[in-house]
């Protein structure tokens, strides 16, 4: 464990020497998620409800969602940057070490300009849950739920991540199938599944269960469907993906193809 | 200490093809050619041997030295350093080697040099007494001292080189697998880190794995040579071996004022005489002939305006075995 304070540390003072670019890179995010919020906000101004989901409710969607990504962009963005790592050879340098080249990857860079990102998604969430309060829902289990519906999310989300860096193990190259892995989808869940065509859906209850994370719990924590099971199924969905993307991962690290000096 | 059987690596070459679709349709394409990097590599390296390990670029020395440390995975064949293989116990291998490649370094880039000795004696959970030890031997010897905390990024290649050696010998290995360390350096690097191989060769019996395009890397370190072409082993014995095989061939250019007057009797150690241009170009071999004696000699024949001496090339060396 000290080793990976160590590590994250060593990391962290890395970024600050380029402080004037890790300025920049915030504001920026900031603003593209604020843009993006406010686009959601005209929406259902005008639409009042989406398929039977109020303002709010749609705001416990996206806020979970948007929390769950951001703070995996925090904490994997080596992962998310890990074609470069295939390209340039790099991964090399976490092989010769005798520690797991997945946490060498982890410790190797934090990006703290997305915090920006889960802070708004916090925000959104606490409106969110006031405004439902206001309208007398009961919000002490949702509340309750949130941690673990986040957390679920941020391993869902991780583990679609790896299972899509992996593939690079072959195609080296993968940067544009990761918006497609990742970003669609969570944009995605950021509006109730039940808006989405049958085989969208299944998509999402599926290979990219996203639909678990936030959708699941949200059902039956607002009365609108679902049982109990409704709020084991997002833990259990991703301790489960996170078991089948490390196992990949580890085949794929056995196809890695280095590159010529 | 280091086995290698019949150990091959193949490499399925797909055309690969930018954007979404691209990846996609590489990933599935049937269409590749296989490219045999190593092809059934055979050897043995004893402890505290210095092996020099040769070849063209693309030969499969790199290859090689990333199946040894557990990087890549052999397409077939067996290898084993310090009795363990690095395919199955991969941490484990990395505990007893240290591996520099010149080309990359293993430093942390944007953190004081002091920083990445600090990191690794974690990482391999190195006792403080031990690791005290190790840094100021180090430093005597290689001078790391003076750039302590001065940023990796900011250091000369023959500091940041000299670096990556200490760093990665911070936790004592037994081998060391060393791929072109002193290329782009300067002589005094240079020699700096040959005396410090030396050393830690003969002193700390350490078993040394060394690739280099330097020929003189190779006739001041190294006590065996295995010289690969194509992914398979041409040559693999002694110095000497070697030396009797292809003979070590110095090149000397000289320039003269007028047309110099070459006697019949040739010098023994001579083995080619060509005009390029306005250049005389000698082949020599510095074994039976020295750069002094020679340099006599040329002067004797007319009046030098400019003289060049040049290493031999890996490629011409290899070129010679067959």
């Amino acid at each position: 464990m000290h080793l990976y304070l160590k590590l994250l540390s060593g990391s962290l003072r890395s970024r600050m020497q380029y402080k004037m670019n890790f300025l920049i890179s915030s504001l920026s995010y900031a603003l593209i998620m604020a843009v993006d919020f406010i686009l959601l906000a005209a929406i259902l101004q005008r639409f009042d409800d989406v398929k039977g989901w109020n303002l709010y409710e749609v705001g416990l969607l996206y806020g979970i969602s948007s929390v769950a990504i951001t703070l995996y962009r925090v904490f994997g963005v080596e992962i998310h940057n890990f074609e470069r790592y295939m390209v340039e050879g790099e991964f090399d340098s976490l092989l010769i070490r005798p520690v797991s080249p997945l946490s060498l990857l982890l410790t190797k860079n934090l990006d703290l300009s997305r915090i920006g990102g889960t802070l708004q998604g916090v925000i959104i969430l606490i409106i969110s849950i006031i405004g439902l309060h206001e309208k007398s829902v009961d919000t002490f289990f949702l509340i309750l739920y949130l941690p673990v519906s986040i957390l679920s999310g941020v391993v869902i989300c991780f583990s679609l991540g790896l299972l899509t860096a992996t593939i690079a193990f072959w195609t080296q190259r993968i940067k544009d199938f990761q918006t497609f892995t990742l970003y669609a989808p969570f944009n995605a869940a950021n509006y109730p599944m039940n808006i989405y065509p049958g085989w969208l859906k299944l998509i999402f209850f599926t290979v990219i269960p996203v639909g678990f994370m936030n959708y699941t719990p949200v059902l039956f924590l607002l009365n609108k469907g679902g049982d109990l099971w409704n709020l084991l199924l997002p833990p259990a969905v991703a301790f489960v993906f996170l078991f089948i993307a490390y196992r990949f991962w580890q085949f794929g690290i056995r196809h890695y193809h280095s590159t010529g000096s | 200490m280091i086995v290698a059987d019949h150990l091959n690596k193949h490499f399925k070459i797909y055309e690969t093809k930018k954007g979404l679709m691209g990846s996609m349709t590489s990933l599935f394409s049937a269409k590749h050619q296989v490219v045999k990097a190593v092809n059934e590599i055979s050897f043995k390296i004893e402890e505290g041997e210095f092996v020099g390990y040769i070849g063209p670029n693309g030969a499969g020395k790199s290859t090689t030295i990333k199946m040894l440390s557990g990087i890549l995975h052999p397409t077939a064949g067996y290898v084993e350093v310090g009795g363990v293989s690095p395919q199955k116990r991969r941490k484990e291998v990395a505990k007893k080697i240290g591996i520099v490649f010149g080309q990359r370094t293993q430093l942390w880039w944007d953190l004081p040099l002091r920083d990445s000795f600090d990191i690794l004696k974690e990482m391999y959970k190195v006792p403080d007494a031990k690791y005290q030890h190790f840094l100021k031997l180090y430093d005597d010897m290689l001078q790391i001292g003076n750039f302590m905390n001065t940023p990796v990024r900011k250091l000369s290649l023959g500091q940041r080189m000299r670096g990556d050696l200490a760093a990665a010998m911070i936790h004592d290995p037994d081998v060391l697998f060393l791929d072109e360390p002193t290329i782009g350096l300067d002589v005094n690097a240079k020699t700096s880190i040959r005396s410090f191989l030396k050393e830690m060769n003969e002193k700390e019996k350490k078993t040394i794995l060394l690739t280099t395009h330097d020929m003189d890397d190779i006739e001041q370190l190294c006590s065996r040579v295995i010289v690969i072409n194509h992914g398979q082993i041409v040559l693999d014995g002694t110095l000497t071996e070697l030396r009797k095989n292809i003979g070590l061939p110095s090149v000397m250019e000289v320039q003269y004022r007028t047309k110099p007057e070459i006697g019949d009797m040739v010098m023994d150690g001579i083995e080619k005489m060509r005009w390029e241009e306005e250049k005389l170009v000698l082949q020599y071999d510095r074994s039976v002939l020295s750069s002094p004696s020679l340099l006599q000699e040329v002067t004797k024949w007319g009046e030098p305006i400019d003289i060049q001496m040049k290493e031999p090339d890996i490629e011409e060396v290899i070129r010679k075995i067959y």
